[in-house]
C-alpha cells in the first residue's frame, strides 16, 4: 500500500481520476448522475465476521480522526433510510428467498452510497465503512448466487481507499458474540442454508464458506489482512499506522478518552 | 465461476466483471419447465392491459390451468417503494433496485414455480418495463441486463406499440393526475408534471423500440380496434404454444 506522497492543505493526498469510462474510483461504471469526479474525502473500509471486533475498532477510529481534526462518516450494513427497517422485517420472517434478500441489500447499500457516502465524500470527510458490499458478496455466493452476476451488481460502488480484513478463527468470533448477546443470531449462523441442526456447528460450516468467499476477495481488491485475535490495541495501533500514512497523519500518538477506555484492552 | 486475479495489489483499472449486454441478454427460452410465459408490453395508454385482460378471459373460459402475475404487485417491498415514492428518496439506481427485487420475489415464489408445475403464466410487464423504464432513467443497459439475468425468457412477448401521441392522450383523459416518478420529475424533464410524462413516455418508447429485434418483440399496432387485435393475438398464442398442454385432462372443451 502506497502512502500519501502529497501533503495537500489540508493534510491528505488527492485523489487521481481517470480519463476513460472504469475509473479508478468505481469498478466499472458510474452512478447515473454521479460524475467522475475527485473526491476530497477518503471511503476506509473495515471487514470481518462477527466477533471480530469491527465497531470497537471504528469506535477508537473515530475518536482518533476526529481528535486529529478529521471529519468522520460511517456507514454500515441495514442503516438506510429508504430500506432498512423493511430488510429487519423481512429477515424476522424467515420467508424470503435468496435473490430477493440479495436485491435488497443491493438496495441500502446504494442508498446510503448516494445519499450519505458520496455527499461526505465530496465534502472531504473520512468515511470509515463497518463492512461494505464485499460482505454482501460473500453472503450471496455462500448462497449459491452466481459471483459475476454479484460483481455486476455492485459494478458502480465506490472503490475503497484502504480496506481492513480484520481475521478471526470462526470458532473466536463465536467465543465472543456468545460471551456478548448470550445467542447466536439465526442469519449469522447460515440456518437458512441447512448446514447443521447443531447450531455451534452450522456457525462453524456457514463462517467456513463466509471466510473462503473472503479470501478470494482479498486476492483480487488487494485487502489489508489483519489478525482479529490480537488483542485491541496493537490491532487499533496498525490501523491507525495505515490510515495516517494514507491521510498524511505525521504523529499517530493516541490514547482514548474516559469515554472508549473500557474498549482499550 | 470464480475469478481469481493472480495478484494481491489492488490494480486500479481492473474492474469487477464486465459482461457486454449482449453476453448477458438471453433470447431462447430455456424450456427447462413443461409451462410457458406469455408477456405483454407498451407504454401506458398502449392497450396492453386490456388485451391481456381478453386473452386471460378466453383461456379461463376455456378451463386452462393459467396464472395472471403484474409488474409490482408484490406486497414484500410495498412499504419500501411506497416510502421511497412519497418522500422522493429513490435515485435511478435505488428504483430500478427495489423494483429488481420486487419482481425477484414474485419470479422465486410464483412464476418459477408454477412455469415448473406446468402453468400457463400471464404477464402484464415483465423485466421489458425495467429495462426501458430505467434505461430512460439513464441507469446502464449492461448493469440492467445483468441484474435481471434470473428472469425466465418468455415463450411470447407482444408488444402494443401506439404512436406516443395517442398513448398520451388515452392516459391523459381518463386520469389526470400524474405521480411524481410516474410522470419521469425526479428527471428534471420539464416543470410542467404533464410535459415531462410526454417527453418521459418518448424516451421509454424509443427504449421498447430499440428491442423490437433483439428480443423478439411481437410488435401489435395499438391503433387498431380491440376485438381486431384480440382475434390476432390469439391466433399468434394459438400457432406458438400448444394449448392442449395446458387444458383441463376430462373437459374436451376447447377455446373459441
Amino acid at each position: 500500500m502506497t502512502a500519501a506522497k502529497s501533503n495537500r492543505k489540508n493534510g491528505r493526498p488527492k485523489q487521481l481520476s481517470s480519463a476513460a469510462g472504469a475509473s479508478p474510483r468505481n469498478y466499472g461504471l458510474p452512478l447515473p448522475g454521479v460524475h467522475d469526479e475527485e473526491f476530497g474525502g477518503s471511503l476506509i473500509v473495515i471487514e470481518g465476521m462477527d466477533g471480530s471486533g469491527r465497531s470497537t475498532q471504528i469506535s477508537l477510529l473515530t475518536e482518533w480522526l476526529e481528535s486529529e481534526g478529521f471529519a468522520v462518516e460511517t456507514m454500515g450494513l441495514r442503516r438506510s433510510g429508504l430500506v432498512a427497517k423493511d430488510i429487519d422485517a423481512l429477515l424476522a420472517e424467515n420467508t424470503i428467498t435468496r435473490m430477493t434478500l440479495t436485491l435488497m441489500y443491493a438496495t441500502d447499500f446504494y442508498d446510503q452510497l448516494e445519499h450519505r457516502i458520496i455527499p461526505a465524500l465530496r465534502s472531504d470527510f473520512v468515511v470509515l465503512a463497518d463492512r461494505y458490499f464485499y460482505t454482501l458478496i460473500a453472503r450471496a455466493a455462500a448462497r449459491g448466487i452466481e459471483r459475476d452476476y454479484l460483481d455486476g451488481l455492485y459494478e458502480m460502488a465506490v472503490r475503497p481507499d484502504l480496506t481492513f480484513w480484520l481475521n478471526v478463527r470462526p470458532e473466536m468470533a463465536f467465543e465472543r458474540e456468545f460471551r456478548k448477546s448470550h445467542a447466536i443470531s439465526y442469519w449469522e449462523s447460515g440456518r437458512d442454508l441447512s448446514l447443521s441442526d447443531d447450531l455451534f456447528q452450522s456457525f462453524i460450516l456457514y463462517q467456513a464458506k463466509i471466510k473462503r468467499e473472503f479470501e478470494a476477495l482479498s486476492d483480487r481488491h488487494g485487502f489489508l489482512e489483519l489478525d482479529g485475535e490480537a488483542s485491541v490495541v496493537s490491532v487499533n495501533t496498525e490501523l491507525r499506522k495505515r490510515i495516517a500514512a494514507h491521510l498524511g497523519i505525521q504523529r499517530t500518538h493516541y490514547r482514548p478518552s474516559a469515554a472508549l477506555a473500557s474498549l482499550w484492552r | 465461476m470464480t475469478s481469481r486475479a493472480s495478484s494481491a495489489v489492488e490494480q486500479p483499472p481492473a474492474s469487477l466483471a464486465q459482461p457486454t449486454v449482449e453476453a448477458s441478454r438471453q433470447v431462447e427460452p430455456t424450456g427447462k419447465y413443461p409451462g410457458a410465459l406469455i408477456v405483454v408490453e407498451g407504454i401506458d395508454g398502449s392497450g396492453k392491459s386490456t388485451q391481456l385482460y381478453l386473452l386471460k378471459r378466453w383461456l379461463e373460459i376455456g378451463g386452462y390451468r393459467l396464472h395472471f402475475t403484474e409488474w409490482n404487485s408484490s406486497p414484500l417491498v410495498k412499504s419500501a417503494t411506497r416510502r421511497g415514492k412519497q418522500r422522493r428518496l429513490l435515485t435511478p439506481t435505488t428504483f430500478s433496485l427495489l423494483h429488481a427485487a420486487d419482481f425477484a420475489d414474485r419470479c422465486e415464489r410464483q412464476i418459477l414455480p408454477l412455469l415448473h408445475s406446468g402453468y400457463l403464466v400471464l404477464a402484464d410487464r415483465y423485466i421489458y418495463t425495467a429495462f426501458a423504464r430505467d434505461v430512460a432513467r439513464n441507469c446502464s443497459p449492461r448493469w440492467l441486463r445483468n441484474l435481471y439475468r434470473f428472469a425466465p425468457v418468455p415463450d411470447i412477448t407482444f408488444y402494443f406499440r401506439a404512436p406516443l401521441d395517442v398513448a398520451v392522450k388515452r392516459i391523459m383523459s381518463g386520469r389526470p393526475k400524474l405521480k411524481y416518478y410516474e410522470a419521469g420529475m425526479d428527471l428534471n424533464l420539464s416543470l410542467d408534471r404533464a410535459e415531462s410524462f410526454r417527453i418521459f413516455q418518448g424516451r421509454i418508447l424509443a427504449q421498447y423500440d430499440e428491442m423490437i429485434e433483439s428480443d423478439r418483440f411481437v410488435v401489435m399496432d395499438g391503433t387498431l380496434p380491440v376485438n381486431t387485435l384480440q382475434k390476432q393475438m390469439r391466433q399468434i398464442v394459438k400457432s406458438r404454444i400448444e394449448l392442449a398442454r395446458f387444458a383441463p385432462k376430462k373437459s374436451a372443451r376447447g377455446p373459441m
